[in-house]
């Protein structure tokens, strides 16, 4: 897994590529965690993830966690393929918000 | 009728067959089924004493027929065999080849023996081949033969020795259906054979051979719908599995996932089902992972050629262990995803051990 991060219109994008799971799931969640303090606004974009499971979902919320509670909000974009359907299987879909593209989600928190 | 007690066989230091104890009854048809490799030819050859077996006893009637004064050429004209590879006198006309045993061991007259010959080729469907020569004959044909020679011997019994090993399919079914017809007309039979229908319908026993012993015996229905010991159905399924043991919450989670995807190559399982495979597994083995600080778990993926299911067995020397119970105050997002791949989950304790078998959907 990889993950990068830049500014897009005052917005934190957060790109994680690979595989999302029991394995990097504590990478992610330490990562993001201290990539998005002090940002209010956060878009994951999810186009190059190939792959999630539970523990990679646990991951997701454990590192939006802070950011919430600060305030902030976290808006997932690009969910498709098995990820996709990985997020409605477990209901994931209704915790975050979700944009069909990183345009859309940056478009919405301006 | 025939009676084995304790049959064994050794080729030096290998041993082919262990300890097998069988009864076969006038009329019955045995199927003998199982891996190569496992003595069941070996063990036909011993029945005809084509090998001597190392030890045991083998009765016919109630007479030991392995003590040295047994007339052998008696016990082979009562037990005659079909082989796999026909064994026909090339030299030979085919009604010649059926003639020879009766006219030379049985001192038939040779019209009787010939007109005897020529009603079975006519069972065997050959009778205009009877001056033919075994080299003008197909594979199907030459096992038609070898049968209806076989059968001139008047035996009791006939041991077939694969007797469709050897042929192009489009030719199996023609010896099938005289194979079948001699069921019918009540001729005591042991039948070695991986033609799994045939052994299903034709027989009214079914022996499964594995280790060099018989695993498993039983009516056809049985051992063919349901089976009662684990290699057997791993055979009735033609199931494939790979193992893995893990010991300790640390597993190497990539390392089973790089065996499950090599696994699946080999049995040309398509990319999403390997996908759904490696998810659903990594959610099993997380449901595993509070109990292996203290014991462990035998991990089974296995699939089945015949039916094309993937299943998931988990084997943990914990008995107490509930793997999926519902947590108060947690996600529950792994056994969304178990519940929502899974086609069945079975989940049972059994001699302190629980085990839970996840039946993947197909896809």
């Amino acid at each position: 897994m990889e993950i990068q991060a830049v500014e897009e219109k005052n917005v934190l994008v957060v790109r994680i590529s690979g595989r999302l799971d029991a394995v990097t799931a504590p990478e992610y969640e330490s990562k993001v965690a201290s990539l998005v303090a002090g940002a209010a606004r956060v878009v994951v974009d999810f186009q190059e993830l190939e792959y999630v499971s539970s523990a990679g979902l646990r991951a997701l919320l454990m590192a939006a966690k802070p950011l919430k509670a600060a305030g902030g909000q976290m808006r997932f974009a690009n969910v498709n393929g098995s990820v996709k359907e990985v997020f409605h299987i477990t209901g994931f879909t209704s915790i975050f918000p979700i944009d069909a593209s990183l345009a859309e989600s940056v478009a919405a928190f301006s | 009728m025939i009676k084995v007690d304790h049959l064994s066989k050794s080729f030096g230091s290998v041993e082919v067959l262990k300890d097998v104890s069988v009864e076969i009854n006038k009329g019955e048809v045995i199927s003998i089924i199982g891996p190569s490799g496992t003595g069941k030819s070996t063990f036909l050859r011993c029945l005809n004493l084509l090998e001597v077996p190392t030890g045991g006893t083998i009765c016919i009637d109630g007479k030991n027929v392995l003590e040295k004064k047994a007339d052998l050429s008696l016990v082979r004209q009562r037990m005659n065999m079909v082989f796999q590879s026909f064994n026909l006198f090339t030299h030979l006309s085919v009604i010649e080849n059926l003639t020879l045993g009766p006219i030379k061991l049985r001192r038939m007259e040779r019209a009787v023996a010939e007109e005897k010959a020529m009603s079975l080729l006519r069972l065997v469907g050959l009778a205009e081949k009877a001056h033919a020569f075994p080299g003008e004959l197909s594979g199907g044909q030459k096992q038609r033969v070898a049968i209806a020679r076989c059968m001139a011997m008047e035996p009791e019994i006939i041991l077939f020795d694969e007797p469709t090993s050897a042929l192009d399919p489009t030719m199996v079914s023609e010896v099938l259906s005289v194979i079948r017809r001699l069921a019918r007309e009540g001729m005591t039979m042991a039948i070695v054979t991986h033609e799994m229908d045939f052994a299903k319908d034709v027989s009214n026993r079914v022996l499964y051979m594995d280790e060099g012993i018989i695993y498993e015996e039983g009516s056809p229905s049985q051992i063919f719908e349901n089976p009662l010991k684990e290699k057997t159905r791993a055979f009735i399924h033609r199931i494939r599995s790979i193992r893995h043991r893990l010991i300790s919450p640390d597993y190497d989670l990539y390392a089973i996932n790089a065996e499950v995807l090599f696994f699946c190559e080999k049995q040309i399982i398509s990319r999403p089902t390997r996908n759904s495979l490696l998810l659903l597994l990594e959610e099993v083995l997380q449901l595993y992972t509070p109990y292996l600080s203290s014991a462990e778990v035998e991990l089974t993926v296995a699939y089945s050629e015949k039916s094309g299911t993937i299943e998931i067995i988990c084997e943990c020397t914990n008995e107490d262990a509930i793997p999926l119970a519902e947590n108060a105050g947690e996600d529950n997002f792994g056994l969304a995803i178990i519940r929502n791949l899974a086609e069945r989950i079975d989940f049972q304790r059994i001699a302190g051990k629980s085990c839970l078998t996840v039946e993947m959907k197909k896809f």
